[in-house]
């Protein structure tokens, strides 16, 4: 019984990342149960429902940027994509044009973006940073220039149907939004966790060199990876533009951060190789339920800001110091 | 008879201004154990790195199984059964065991990775090496010995018919080396053809069959092995004339400099003894990896100390850190130039001026540029560095003005003891010359001179006094007069004995 349950107990850790997501996790629920005593009305069926379609989009976008991290890389053109998305199926369906094939038009174009992306990085050997640094600016420029410098006009009563399926409408009681980031997630989940190519993506981002030698595709590889992260963040363009109505073109200003964020509090490290994708909900969540509980608290936006910057540099500093006791552990010399 | 199942034939490579191999051939049968010899540098490595397709050749044929193989790459040396064990680990630290042995190989059921068919698999495999590990363990939380383990197993579960082996048991413990050995009777057996590379001629005779010997990048001979013939192995090894010469000044020994007493830092350097008088130069030499740059970079400071006390001038001296032995006057011309000696990106006066800083700037923390140029201009024509001005990057100097320029910063101090850590890698022989005749107008100057070398002619020619070292620990230690090649790499080869 007792060597069951350690065995148990050990299975979970193992799992590469579990430690920050369970000591996160524990955070999240303190947190939830804080905001609940200062203000009831958190817990209330109308709140949480709004607070998951918050998280949602937040999400998505972390799963995107995990995949990206993990493989040792960063996206940095995520925000300008929910821009680009966002403008492009406005500007379509401004012009008349059947709401499901802007959407489908729309998802290609973003696509692309995380095919450059990709061979930039892995075949062009550019740094991470600054190619996607390059493709942010271009994909805000393209978000800018599809509508001619303007904010698009009423999408109208015809994508009534595409603002019901991303943002509006509710299936079984929730809304959809939360429902395609759950079964987006549930996709990702299982791609990373069980197929060859997550354990690619791994491989890569722990040791590039033996992943080479060991026959892996670095350039196929990595670039699935940021495929993931513009097909991520092209949904949420279009959560964005379902949920005004109309395109704008700084649509996702700073979102890649977001996703960074999200990515980085849940225990996916920007060192690649580690990070699991149950960690990108909690660090969404937390990051969802301290914008959330805090406006309810009644906080000014300034110290929203302040508290969620210092939980990203506390969240990782535990994580840090947990993790240099263990590597002082390990250091020691073998008899 | 056995076939030859690998004949490399006449293989030339070269680096930008390195010739690393020059016409060498190379054999191996099916069903022998085929140890490959020869000096750090000899070309090991590069020719077991062409055989298994991470190096494209220059020149020369390569025929596995009677096939003559135009182009070698790491995908057709896996697909003809050719396996390596790298020198340095490669390993995913992050992944499990059985997840790194399947690596690129891995077990689907459609597009499901069959997790528990690999860790089954990987489970038989490490049982059969008799190694107690646990599959789903993930390696970064593994041992280095254990980690080399599992980079065995995982040469082994891809059926290699021709095995590298990289200095394979460097990081291994006595009982895991007689396991390793258990698996390369049993791999011979089954008709594998083993190359096996190591410095530690005392474990050949356990399982090697033949010896292949390199020097310099050529091929010297192929012979059976023979325990009784080690010495003429040894001879053959290190056999090459010493053509350079090292210029030699004689001076009179004086009073004692620098005494380190019991020095341990890490399993690299363990109760390191060792002294310094004026007027003499001492070199250390060793194979790689015997723990001579720790041992210099544990008394510069710059890696933390377990135990141990530093004398300058009969005065103990407290390292804790770089600072304090800068200030004391023991100073390190690192061995990686690029990585550790210089910035290379700021110019030669930014190089000279950095240590010295405290001395350049006023109170205010301002650069005095004046001294500053001073002090450049000073150590630019006593060291003779050729440069077209103080103002061009330190990286585009030549190797051995780099040399200079590490050395200089530090003579602009008055230090009593320069510790240089193998001054001469990579640069031609007329500079060499003049790093030797730099050591030399140090040591008359009555400053001690610490060196680390692996060229043996260098340490045989520079020195006055030659202390070895082998495992993070000092074996042998003589005047240079009565110092061979031989003996030198007897000491230096005198691994404590990991098997009974």
């Amino acid at each position: 019984m007792n060597s069951k349950s350690q065995s148990w107990y050990k299975r979970l850790f193992a799992v590469r990342g579990m430690g920050q997501v369970v000591t996160v996790g524990f955070g999240l629920i303190v947190m939830c149960i804080v905001f609940g005593i200062i203000n009831p009305t958190f817990f209330s069926g109308k709140n949480v429902a709004n607070l998951l379609r918050q998280i949602a989009p937040i999400l998505l976008i972390g799963i995107g940027q995990s995949y990206v991290l993990i493989t040792g890389n960063i996206d940095l053109s995520i925000g300008s994509v929910v821009g680009m998305s966002c403008m492009i199926s406005a500007t379509m369906m401004t012009k008349g044009m059947n709401p499901w094939v802007a959407v489908l038009l729309t998802l290609m174009c973003c696509l692309i973006v995380g095919v450059v992306n990709g061979l930039l990085v892995a075949k062009c050997k550019l740094p991470p940073f600054i190619a996607t640094l390059g493709t942010m600016t271009i994909a805000r420029g393209v978000a800018q220039i599809v509508n001619n410098n303007y904010n698009t006009d009423a999408i109208g009563d015809r994508a009534k149907v595409f603002r019901d399926f991303f943002y509006y409408g509710k299936t079984a009681g929730v809304y959809n939004t939360v429902i395609i980031s759950i079964v987006l997630w549930l996709v990702f989940n299982f791609l990373l966790s069980k197929t060859r190519t997550g354990r690619h993506i791994y491989a890569i981002g722990s040791n590039i060199e033996a992943s080479k030698l060991s026959g892996v595709n670095i350039v196929a590889t990595t670039t699935k990876a940021y495929l993931v992260s513009s097909f991520c963040s092209c949904v949420v363009g279009l959560v964005i533009c379902a949920t005004s109505g109309m395109g704008t073109m700084d649509a996702g200003n700073a979102y890649e951060m977001y996703a960074v964020a999200a990515s980085v509090i849940g225990g996916v490290s920007t060192l690649g190789g580690q990070g699991i994708l149950i960690g990108t909900v909690i660090g969404a969540s937390i990051w969802g339920v301290l914008q959330n509980g805090l406006q309810f608290a009644g906080a000014p936006v300034a110290i929203r800001n302040i508290v969620i910057g210092a939980i990203v540099v506390i969240s990782v500093l535990i994580d840090v110091i947990v993790r240099s006791g263990k590597l002082g552990k390990k250091s020691k010399i073998e008899p | 008879m056995q076939e030859d199942i690998v004949r490399m034939q006449n293989i030339i490579k070269t680096f930008p201004g390195v010739k690393a191999l020059d016409d060498v051939s190379f054999y191996l049968k099916s069903g022998e154990v085929m140890a490959l010899l020869g000096e750090n540098g000899a070309g090991k490595s590069t020719l077991v790195k062409i055989l298994s397709g991470v190096y494209p050749r220059d020149g020369g044929t390569i025929e596995v199984f009677g096939d003559n193989i135009r182009e070698m790459t790491t995908q057709k040396a896996k697909d003809l059964g050719i396996a390596i064990i790298h020198q340095e680990l490669n390993m995913c630290q992050h992944l499990t065991v059985a997840e790194n042995i399947f690596l690129g190989r891995e077990r689907t059921k459609g597009m499901i990775l069959s997790e528990k068919e690999m860790n089954k698999a990987a489970a038989e495999i490490l049982s059969r090496m008799n190694i107690e590990l646990d599959p789903e363990e993930l390696v970064g939380n593994l041992a280095v010995s254990k980690q080399q383990m599992v980079e065995i197993a995982k040469a082994l579960s891809m059926n290699a018919r021709v095995l590298i082996m990289d200095e394979p048991t460097s990081a291994l413990t006595s009982k895991e080396i007689t396991d390793l050995f258990t698996i390369i009777k049993k791999l011979k057996k089954e008709g594998c053809g083993i190359v096996y590379i190591s410095h530690r001629l005392e474990e050949l005779k356990h399982i090697v069959d033949r010896v292949t010997i390199m020097r310099d990048g050529r091929f010297i001979t192929s012979m059976d092995f023979d325990q009784k013939q080690m010495d003429e192995i040894i001879s053959h090894m290190v056999g090459r004339e010493i053509k350079q010469k090292f210029p030699r000044v004689s001076c009179p020994k004086g009073k004692k400099i620098l005494e380190v007493r019991n020095l341990n830092a890490g399993h690299m350097v363990r109760d390191i003894n060792l002294e310094l008088n004026e007027g003499e130069i001492v070199g250390i030499a060793g194979l790689m990896g015997a723990g001579r740059t720790e041992t210099t970079r544990a008394i510069f400071g710059a890696d933390p100390k377990e135990s141990g006390q530093v004398f300058l001038d009969g005065k103990e001296v407290i390292i804790h850190k770089v600072e304090d032995s800068i200030k004391a006057g023991i100073v390190l011309a690192p061995e990686d130039r690029k990585k550790d000696g210089l910035c290379t990106k700021l110019s030669i006066r930014d190089n000279i001026a950095l240590p010295n800083l405290d001395m350049l700037c006023g109170k205010l923390g301002i650069v005095n540029r004046k001294k500053e140029r001073e002090m450049t201009e000073k150590t630019v024509v006593s060291l003779k560095i050729k440069l077209p001005n103080a103002e061009v990057e330190a990286g585009s100097l030549s190797g051995g003005n780099q040399q200079k320029v590490v050395v200089g910063k530090w003579l602009a101090r008055n230090s009593r003891v320069v510790i240089f850590d193998e001054p001469t890698r990579g640069i031609d022989v007329a500079a060499k010359v003049e790093i030797y005749n730099l050591m030399n107008e140090l040591k008359q100057k009555g400053i001690g001179v610490l060196f680390v070398s692996s060229e043996m002619p260098e340490v045989l020619g520079i020195s006055d006094r030659i202390i070895v070292m082998c495992d993070g620990k000092i074996t042998g230690e003589m005047m240079t007069a009565e110092a061979t090649q031989d003996l030198i790499l007897k000491y230096a080869t005198q691994f404590e004995s990991k098997i009974s």
